[in-house]
């Protein structure tokens, strides 16, 4: 056996290995999936049957019907709320990363990095005072207690100023020429060049605003205004008890973000290794 | 020479440079009144809020300064010191298997080269996944009943523990399933960082008769270290940020086996609003990220290779 051949077989051993320790990884998946069509009894019984005897869609019917708990309008809570935050973060971060990369203003850099300090701070030591000043503002008890301040991040404006500064100045320079104000190169050339980072930066705030529990947790006290996060918790703790019930909504939660996550995961790498391995 | 014409044609186009400016001002005014409002001011808040002695969050016009009298009660509170010690034994275990796991995955998907993308997405998918609906499927799986019962039980365990409600097995499963959840970050920033190792070094040191563990040492672990200090540093930080995960899995429970920091202040400041006392601990546990932190930036140049 010649070296190459060696190789190729270590490779392919390497990868079964990867690909178990990686079915491990992704069975609590699986097994959620397949529990949401299964009957209950079949749930705790046959963990490892994916493909269940009996396909019942009854489980999703008694969530969406549930007597006691509103589970749609949690949905629909949290789909306006991701897509607000979404709509206004793409703006308002995408407007000022082009004012930082792109406008020679007075006292432009100093600005920019003293924002930047601000990169290090962990956010949970900011709940207690925003929640004092969203009382203040009147806005505890809505969702712009959670889009507003997942707008307002320093996260997405460095990494957004970086893809700008990627794009050459020559392009803004000769349309500024032919006398094209800021506004107008911001939303036609640069917003346009800039796309993968536009994406990548709407998928990972998809995911924060539909996965964050802290925000509505600590903000959000009327049961109809209820987010997702929330309210399978306390679906899930309060009088549902079927195994079954509980892999659906557990599914339903999961669904978008998975879905999503299938189609784009080459954004989601690359938002990744953008914002990590080069600073 | 750059500075010269500069300053020739801000002379010279002033009324151009003034546009400039305004349009710039224009453009990052939103943010930054958001930003003071959302971020600014609420950090300004935190680090005074601990100095005083605020209940209830609405009776702010009550507010005395107390000077140290929280720093100093919390150090004499039993309950949150052992809250403290059990943060301290989540990031010793967490942090070491994070990082290391991460690493040896990222190796091993960088040897193994068929599948790629499709072990990619296994190792990730928790990532982006909803730590509470997460939950609720572990909750299952680990209790009465679950799969992870039953298999121990046909393994011959003779009463297999419920890992997640017992008083000694709760923080380590609570480690595990946080290590699942986010090891797809580590895994992705190593690989990219192990895929931009120099190959020609590593088959230099393969004809010298390196060994493939020697080449890991000596190759492989110095040239991304610059990698390894800032997953090293995010996951210090994330590893104190576990809030929702602890909350999600087990509340805190059984008993108190599972309250950590994050868990206390929030308990303090919003159900027992002592938000005082509360803000004193937060930002305790900012000033620890802060010093280790800066240990770790002093450090670096012993371990570090730009």
């Amino acid at each position: 056996m010649n070296t190459k051949q060696k190789n190729n077989i270590m490779s392919w051993v390497w990868t079964a290995i990867l690909i178990i320790i990686g079915i491990v990884c992704v069975y609590p998946f699986l097994f959620m999936l397949s529990s949401s069509f299964k009957v209950s009894g079949d749930v705790l019984s046959k963990p490892l049957q994916l493909i269940p005897d009996t396909i019942t869609f009854s489980n999703f019917k008694d969530l969406f019907g549930d007597p006691y708990y509103d589970f749609g309008k949690w949905y629909m809570n949290t789909i306006v709320m991701t897509a607000v935050t979404i709509g206004l973060k793409v703006f308002v971060v995408s407007i000022t990363a082009y004012a930082f990369s792109k406008i020679n203003f007075k006292g432009r850099d100093a600005i920019f990095l003293v924002l930047l300090t601000t990169l290090m701070i962990p956010g949970d030591i900011m709940l207690i005072p925003r929640y004092i000043i969203f009382k203040q503002l009147h806005i505890l008890d809505t969702m712009w207690s959670l889009a507003l301040p997942a707008t307002f991040d320093i996260y997405f404006v460095f990494m957004m100023r970086q893809a700008f500064i990627g794009i050459p100045d020559s392009i803004s320079e000769a349309a500024k020429i032919d006398g094209c104000g800021h506004f107008i190169i911001y939303s036609r050339i640069i917003l346009p060049l800039a796309k993968p980072s536009i994406v990548t930066m709407i998928l990972f705030t998809f995911v924060w605003s539909w996965n964050d529990y802290m925000g509505p947790y600590i903000f959000i006290s009327s049961l109809e205004k209820q987010m997702l996060s929330v309210g399978i918790k306390l679906f899930t703790e309060g009088t549902v008890t079927d195994p079954a019930l509980q892999m659906a909504a557990a599914t339903v939660v999961l669904i978008p973000v998975l879905v999503l996550f299938f189609f784009s995961q080459k954004y989601f790498v690359e938002g990744v290794n953008s914002s990590a391995v080069k600073g | 020479m750059k500075n010269n014409t500069g300053k020739k044609m801000r002379v010279s186009v002033s009324t151009a440079q003034k546009k400039e400016n305004f349009t710039g001002y224009a453009f990052v005014l939103p943010y930054l009144l958001g930003f003071l409002i959302f971020q600014g001011l609420p950090f300004f808040i935190a680090m005074v809020l601990g100095f005083t002695n605020a209940r209830y969050i609405s009776k702010l016009e009550e507010v005395e300064f107390i000077g140290l009298s929280n720093f100093i009660r919390m150090f004499q509170d039993t309950d949150t010191m052992k809250a403290l010690g059990r943060t301290g034994m989540y990031t010793l275990m967490y942090v070491p298997l994070i990082m290391v796991c991460g690493f040896f995955i990222a190796y091993m998907v960088n040897k193994g080269i068929h599948l790629t993308k499709m072990v990619r997405s296994m190792f990730f998918l928790p990532y982006v996944s909803n730590m509470v609906a997460v939950a609720v499927v572990f909750k299952l799986l680990l209790g009465p009943g679950g799969p992870v019962v039953n298999l121990l039980l046909k393994m011959g365990m003779e009463e297999p523990p419920y890992l997640l409600y017992g008083l000694n097995t709760a923080l380590p499963t609570v480690v595990c399933i946080a290590v699942w959840k986010g090891i797809g970050l580590n895994f992705i920033t190593y690989l990219a960082a192990l895929q931009n190792v120099s190959s020609d070094l590593l088959e230099a040191a393969q004809i010298d008769g390196a060994t493939k563990w020697e080449r890991i040492r000596h190759i492989i672990i110095p040239s991304v270290s610059p990698t390894t200090f800032f997953l090293l540093i995010s996951s210090i930080i994330t590893s104190l940020q576990n809030f929702t995960t602890i909350q999600a899995l087990t509340g805190g429970g059984p008993g108190q086996a599972t309250t950590v920091m994050s868990i206390n202040i929030i308990r303090t400041a919003f159900s027992n609003y002592q938000t005082g006392y509360a803000s004193a601990q937060a930002l305790v546990m900012f000033l620890i990220v802060l010093v280790i932190t800066l240990i770790q930036w002093r450090g670096q140049k012993k371990w570090v290779n730009y």
